[in-house]
Order: C-alpha cells, then structure tokens, then sequence
C-alpha cells in the first residue's frame, strides 16, 4: 500500500479527476497482453511533461516505484506494476506537435498511437516507417519503449533506426532533452540507450522521429506453398539473390484458418504457409522485381504467386497478416506469444524443432512470423483456466527461445524481456553481461523506482542465498 | 596520482609479451595525442589480453588511450592524462563472414578497406563510407561514430552494428547485442558505446550487419555558379520521392580539388553537387536523367560521372581535405550538425567565415543530412588564435541556434586550449557523467578528451 499523503499530493499535480485508487479502477490497470496481473496502488492521468516531471518527483519523495503505460498492448508484461505503486497512463498526451517537412522530422506526444501518425502523415505523402502490427492500439511511446519492430523491418530497421530526439523524464523527476532535429548530438547516444529500455530508465514525453516520402511504387504479393519447408526456403533464397524487400512474412496453417474465418481475405485453407512479400520503391523496376521474386518462389515449390492488383487487394493482404494476433483468440481462450530470433538461414531447422515442442507437450502452435528479420511467433495456444495446461505453455516457450539461442539468435526480436523472459536472460548474456546493463540502470535511476522488477534477473549469488 | 609506470611495464609484458610493449621516445612519441607522449605502447594480440591489459592499467591507475588506425586522434579535447596508447593493430581476424545472413563479425582491429574486401567476394557491402578506409578500423570507426556521405541512404553505425565485445576497466569482458538484426533482449547496449570515443572501455569485436552490392552504381555531378542554385536541387530531392545514396555539397575550393579526379571541367567559382545512385539499371538509369534536369532547370551544367569510375570518384569526394596540402597539425576541421534545412546557411556561413579572415578553406556538406564539414588552413597569413577561436565560437553559436552543434575534430593543441572542442555540455550530462563513474569509476579510459572532459 502507498501512503495517503502520496495520492492526495498526486491529486494536487494533475487535478482529482485524474488520479485512480478505487478497487475496481485499480482493476482495470493490471494486467496487458502477456499473462500476469499485478495491481497498481494509484493510476495517473497525465497531460504534459510538466505533469509527468510533478507525478515522478512525487513518488520520489516517498520511495514509490511508478510504471508508464500506453496502450497496454505489450507481450512481455512490460506495463504491469509488479512492485505496485503508481501506473502513470501517457494516453491523453496523443497529439502530433509538429510535421516539419523540411527537415524530414515530426514531433509527436507519446500517447499518439502510431497508425494515427501514420494516416496524418500519408496524405502529405510521408511515412513513419515503424509499424508494429499492434499499431491500430500501441502508442508511439510504447515502440520507443519496446524498441519496436514490425512487418517492414527488413529494409527499414527498427524504431530506434527512427528516432532521433526525446524529451525523457528522468527517475528523479528532472527532465531532459536528449537528441533532437539534428543528427550526431555531442556525448554519449542518450536516445539509442533510452528506445528498448522498457520504462526503466524514465518515461518520454515527447518524441522526434524521422519521416520520409511515401515510395513511388508498392507491390505486394502472396505466395501459396504445400510445405512450410519450401516457404522458408524460398526467404532465404530471394536474400541470396541480392534482393531487399520491404516485406517477408510468413503464416502457417492454423493461422491461416482462423485469419481466414475472422477476416475473410481470400487466404486458400488447404495450403501448408503463405509468404506475403513486399517491395516498394521506385517503380521502374518494380515490375521486374516482381517477375523475379514470382519466379524464385515457383522455383522453391510455391504452387501460386498472386500479385495485388490494386490497393484494395493489398489492404486485404495486409488486413490478414495485421489481424492474425487478434484471429488466433478464436480458437482458444489465451495464447502466450513467443517472440524469439534466429538468422535467416536457420528459419527451416527452427519451425521443425517449434514443431516437436508442440507434440511433445501436446499443445497447438500454429505460426506467424517476420521471417526475411528471422522473428519467429510461435503462438502456444492454451486455456487460462487450466493450470496444467499453463504450466506446459511456459515450459514449452522456454524450449523455443533455447532452440532460438542454440541456433544463433537470441530470446527477444521486438516484444521486450519484461517480466516474462527475465529467466531467459542467462541464455544469452553471462554475468557480466547482465552487469553491466544494469550499471545502466543504477546510473539513469539509482533509486530503482522506474518500473522495477523488470528485465534484469538478480545476480546468480543472491539467488542463490535466497 | 602519476601511476608507477616501470612498475607494472612487467605486468603488461607478462600479458601481451615483451616485444609488444614499446618505451622511449621512438616507440611513444608517434602516438602522442594533442602533443601528449603516452609513457608506454602495449599491443595486445588476442581480446583477452586487451582486456587483462586494460585491467592492469586501470588497477595502476594509468590512463589508457585506444588506437585503431589512428585516422581521427585530433577528435575531442586533449587528454587530461595518456600513460599507455592500447595499439588494437594485432587484432585483425575477420570471426565469422556469415554471407547467407548478411552479417559479419570482426576484431576491432580490421581495416575497413581489408574487410570491404572480404565482402565483395560474396557481393555484399557495408554502407559506412568513412574517409580514409585504408587506415581506418572497425573498432574506430565504431568508437568514434565515423561515417561519410552514404549516410544518407544508409545511416550511421547505429543502423549496422548488430553486436560487440568490450573490454571493461575493471577486467570484465561484455557482449552486447548479438548478430540477428532485431534484438531487444536487454538494453541496446550497442548504442552506448558507439561513439564514446574509448571512454567506457574498449571495443575489441564487432558485428555488423550487411547489404548485397548494388547491382548498378552511377554518379552525376551539377555544377553551379550560386550557392543557393546548389541547395534549391537539395531542397528539390528531399521533397521528391527519389532516393540517392549520397548528396554532397562542395565550395568552390573542393571543387577545384576535386576537378581533376572527377573530370569536371568546372568554372571558377562554380559550386558542386555531387548525386551517388545505386540500384537496377532501370532505377540508376531514371535517377540520372531526373537529377540532369533538375540540375539544368536549375541553372547547372551536369557532368556524369564516367562508367565504372563512380568508386573511385566516391573515394576521392570523402577524402577531398586529404588533398589540401598540409597535414592534419596545420588545419582546423569542424563538423557541423543541424536540421537537414539549415545545411545551406551553415555551410554559407563557414564559407563566409574562411573569406572574412583570408583563411585557405575548403567546405562540404551532407546536404540531405545536415552535416558540413569545413576544413581551414593555418598557414603564416591566419589571423591570431584568439581571433580564430572567437570566429569558431560565433560559427557555433550559429549552429547552436539553429538546434544543432559544432564539434572540432582537428585543430593545433594551443587553439583547443581556446575552444572546447564538443561545445558545453547539455541536457542528459549529469547522467552521462554517472555512466561514465558506473563504467570507468577512476577514469583511465582516454581520459578528458570526450563531452565536457568525461
């Protein structure tokens, strides 16, 4: 429990209205899209930076942790207060500051969710390039907290690729402008450590990112394959031949039934995987781009390669792959995402080993991935209600991020360690790995107060006595 | 406290072997920095004697400065202290050429050029063009954040390093990232050390993510008898959807340099803008025709670069200021960073500074970046020091309020002395000054030469 004084100090920051403690608000704010629920002891609606700098200095005075919260979407459990405290909500700081085209920049609050920049930005003819599947519900400040990916980042990276300034609110309650319009601030890269970091360094109230013209020309194409084999293959192949498509996405069977009965875009329900591949670019060479990515698939066993003729059929493509989260519910109450990473090549090895997992622990595992990034999906579906089940689900995605590490990837492409892959840590980095981000942490918050408990295991020897 | 240094020359002679730990003055003085002799030279060999090295230094409390090719030591301020210059020299092995992945991870010794080398057996790039790929190396090119006009298209080293190994000054030796090209496993520790300059450890193996080559490379250059014709066809790109690798302003002066290396007949006073295209031949094709347009509607005379010779047209654009015929001791080269659309005032305005005091200059610029580079000669006809540096501090103020910075990569011990070569420190110091305490808590890392003497 936090202290009364706390809440009512709150209550003087950002008004009475804007400060939740009932039991059933309270509810509400504890749990997002992973699989633990942790209440928090106050929920904070914010407006501006001033606020957020009011809020944290607060908390401060009384030791209090806090966590930032967007639009929950996260998969990691990043949003959920696991030490309580104060859940800060950013949702209301959702406006688009500045389009400065000029200089290839926008300024945007964090609350914005990133499609809605999106479809600003389109009809000026630009684009922010990072659009994680979630985009209809994530928030800008979200993806800068996550480091998020998406469908496009072959070609186009990441968004830490894309932003290039934040105002951050520092644990202490001091705020900073980091970065900014112009590139190569003097001193260490402040926003390059800030995007990933998960809440723990701060919260972001403002951000600067990179904007750029819409491409002259966009192809999409879906490709039909009787074997998920000759599907990963053919990704594989279209990179050794030199090309760099904006898009290579993979869905396998079970995806496509339940994104098929849900959204109805034409996906054929006896096949083994679909590829949709994208290019865009100029458009002199789209066509001949096409013909060959057309060619290589057929060459690698696809059994058709339909090209969207317009856009409509592109959305439709787009609509399946962007929903196919959403669908996968239809078949069982809960499922746990993985989210783990090989190196392209390994994409074959890696779906038959997901598939043995899945009947050695008897559980279903349809896929959907970002396969030209090597991100796997593996969806572990499951009922909530049955503890049984849940505990062969956790034992059964740990087994998958392991295969991801033995095979020269690594636990975590785009949904962030949170609480659910803290133990996963160790396959990847040693000790002194670990030491040393969390040196980070001690010099960004050296009071543990900005989303504890999360990422970092405790060092092996404290476990060890504990 | 001066550290013993014949003390614990033994130790790093146990480490690395006798015949790699150089002292006196023929050994040490070519690895002076700003006119500061390091007391000693270690060349390590392998990642776990950088590391053992860099401990034995940092428990003497020796102050230790990094060297890869050492292309860019006039970066930063002078070292408060230099007891022993770390040569990563010996750490030249190429890890692991992962082709059909598109990554490779390397020692931070290998230089640039060997590496491009490698890459271009199985067809594949690293889009980092710093100047000087012969000398310079990966950890360099890392730890100093170099780049070059490609950076347009492709970016910095943030974009292309995967992962790394760096040895810590208390003897830890850490990993960061690894080689898949989406990773949020834990911070992206990548970023806090590209481009710290040597000041939180040192940088002993890198993974870079990689391209395919091109499959066509074409080059055009616009001659131009006003700055602000030049600018105009900037201005006009970034608005169109084309998309050049490279958008490279030059003075008249670089011009001049460049002339004869790029077969430009070019008139007196004639600005350049130099367009580098990559792609399939249809793209490459169309971007040619459409940047010769917009450079005649603009009032320029297009001459393309000849067939085949674009590579080597490239190198000689990066390296315009190693044509100036003075070393790097005789010259001030400042780099300017600002919102893409202040480039042409900027780089106006560091033209205009060489004019007002006689000074021979040479400027260029990213110009789809926001990045000028102006390099100024200090022969026997420069205006006194305090008169340059307060003509630096107005050109800084100019970049300041225009939300950018100035940072002043080569310039004679005596003017750094007068200006500080990053600018004052801004917002976020305080906890870059933690980071450093968390890091390198008594500062043997190349001590005071980074922001604000970290």
């Amino acid at each position: 429990m936090i202290p009364k004084p706390l809440v009512d100090e709150l209550r003087q920051v950002v008004g009475k209205a804007n400060v939740l403690d009932s039991a059933v608000n309270l509810q509400l704010y504890q749990y997002d899209a992973y699989l633990e629920e942790r209440r928090p002891d106050a929920v904070v609606f914010v407006h501006s930076t001033d606020e957020v700098a009011g809020v944290v200095r607060v908390c401060n005075k009384y030791d209090v942790p806090f966590v930032p919260r967007g639009g929950g979407t996260n998969l990691s459990g990043g949003t959920i207060p696991f030490k309580g405290g104060v859940v800060i909500e950013m949702i209301r700081m959702n406006r688009i500051l500045e389009v400065d085209r000029p200089n290839l920049r926008a300024r945007v609050q964090p609350g914005l969710f990133n499609l809605e920049l999106g479809t600003a930005l389109a009809p000026l003819g630009y684009q922010y390039l990072p659009d994680p599947a979630s985009q209809k519900a994530a928030t800008l400040g979200g993806n800068v907290a996550e480091n998020s990916g998406g469908p496009h980042c072959f070609k186009y990276g990441v968004t830490t690729n894309h932003v290039l300034g934040l105002t951050v609110v520092l644990p202490d309650g001091g705020v900073a402008k980091i970065g900014g319009k112009a590139l190569d601030t003097p001193g260490y890269d402040l926003p390059g450590v800030f995007v990933g970091s998960e809440g723990t360094l701060g919260i972001c109230t403002e951000v600067v990112v990179r904007i750029v013209r819409l491409p002259e020309g966009v192809k999409t194409m879906l490709a039909i394959y009787d074997s998920i084999e000759e599907g990963s293959e053919t990704v594989s192949a279209i990179v050794a031949a030199g090309m760099v498509p904006a898009t290579l996405e993979m869905m396998d069977q079970l995806v496509i039934k339940a994104v098929e009965e849900s959204i109805h875009c034409g996906l054929p329900l006896d096949c083994a995987t679909v590829l949709i591949i994208e290019v865009d670019g100029l458009k002199d060479d789209l066509d001949a781009q096409v013909q060959a990515i057309v060619d290589l698939c057929k060459a690698h066993g696809a059994r058709e390669v339909r090209v969207a003729k317009d856009e409509a059929e592109r959305a439709l493509l787009w609509a399946g792959r962007r929903g196919a989260f959403g669908a996968v519910a239809r078949i069982t109450p809960s499922y746990l995402v993985c989210d783990g990473t090989v190196p392209r090549t390994a994409l074959p090895k890696v779906l038959r080993k997901v598939s043995e997992v899945s009947k050695k622990y008897n559980l279903m595992i349809p896929n959907v991935f970002h396969a030209g990034d090597g991100n796997l999906h593996p969806l572990i579906l499951f009922d909530w209600r049955d503890a049984d089940q849940k505990a062969r689900v956790m034992k059964a995605g740990m087994e998958i991020l392991k295969l991801c590490v033995e095979m020269g990837g690594t636990i975590s492409g785009e949904h962030g360690v949170g609480l659910e892959k803290i133990d996963a840590m160790r396959l990847v980095f040693s000790e002194a790995d670990i030491r040393s981000q969390v040196r980070v942490k001690q010099a960004f918050d050296p009071k543990n107060l900005a989303n504890p408990g999360k990422m970092f295991p405790l060092p092996e020897e404290v476990r060890r006595a504990a | 406290m001066q550290p013993d240094l014949a003390g614990f020359r033994g130790q790093l002679e146990k480490i690395v072997g006798a015949e790699h730990v150089g002292v006196g003055p023929t050994a040490t003085v070519k690895f002076s920095v700003d006119g500061v002799v390091p007391g000693l030279v270690v060349r390590p060999g392998t990642q776990d004697e950088v590391s053992k090295a860099l401990a034995a230094c940092a428990d003497a409390n020796a102050a230790v400065v990094p060297w890869g090719g050492g292309t860019v030591m006039g970066l930063g301020n002078r070292p408060r202290r230099a007891d022993v210059a770390m040569t990563l020299d010996r750490l030249d092995r190429i890890v692991e050429f992962d082709a059909a992945n598109l990554c490779v991870t390397v020692e931070a010794g290998v230089k640039l050029a060997a590496l491009e080398a490698t890459l271009a057996e199985k067809k594949e790039i690293l889009p980092l063009d710093p100047p000087a790929d012969a000398k310079v190396t990966a950890g360099g090119l890392v730890a100093a954040n170099l780049s070059g006009p490609f950076r347009l298209l492709y970016g910095t080293a943030r974009d292309w390093v995967l992962g790394m190994r760096v040895a810590l000054p208390d003897g830890e030796r850490v990993h960061c990232g690894g080689k898949v090209i989406k990773n949020v496993s834990g911070y992206d520790m990548n970023k806090l050390f590209i481009g710290s300059l040597g000041t939180l450890g040192i940088i002993t193996e890198v993974t870079f993510k990689l391209l395919p080559l091109p499959a066509t490379r074409a080059g055009v250059v616009g001659l131009f008898p006003d700055l602000a014709q030049a600018t105009g066809v900037v201005r006009k790109t970034l608005e169109s959807v084309l998309l050049p690798e490279a958008l490279e302003l030059l003075d008249p002066e670089a011009v001049t340099l460049l002339a004869p290396r790029l077969g430009l007949e070019a008139p007196a006073g004639a600005y350049g803008l130099a367009v580098a295209l990559a792609g399939s031949r249809d793209t490459v094709e169309r971007q040619v025709r459409d940047f010769s347009s917009l450079f005649r509607d603009a009032g320029g005379r297009v001459t393309p670069l000849p067939d085949g010779r674009t590579v080597l047209a490239w190198d000689a654009i990066r390296n315009v200021f190693g044509f100036l015929p003075v070393p790097p001791s005789a010259r001030v080269l400042c780099k300017i960073a600002v919102p893409i659309s202040r480039t042409g005032e900027l780089f106006a305005a560091a033209c205009a500074l060489g004019r007002r005091h006689g000074l021979h200059a040479a400027v260029t610029a990213h110009a789809g970046s926001g990045i000028v580079w102006a390099c100024y000669l200090l022969g026997p006809k420069a205006p006194p020091e305090e008169v340059l540096a307060d003509a630096l501090e107005g050109l800084r103020r100019e970049a300041e309020h225009a939300e950018g910075s100035l940072v002043v990569q080569d310039a004679p011990g005596s003017l750094k002395a007068r200006v500080d070569a990053w600018g004052k420190a801004r917002d976020g110091f305080d906890v870059m000054k933690r980071l450093k305490a968390e890091f390198d808590p008594r500062g043997v890392c190349n001590p005071g030469r980074f922001l604000g003497g970290l």
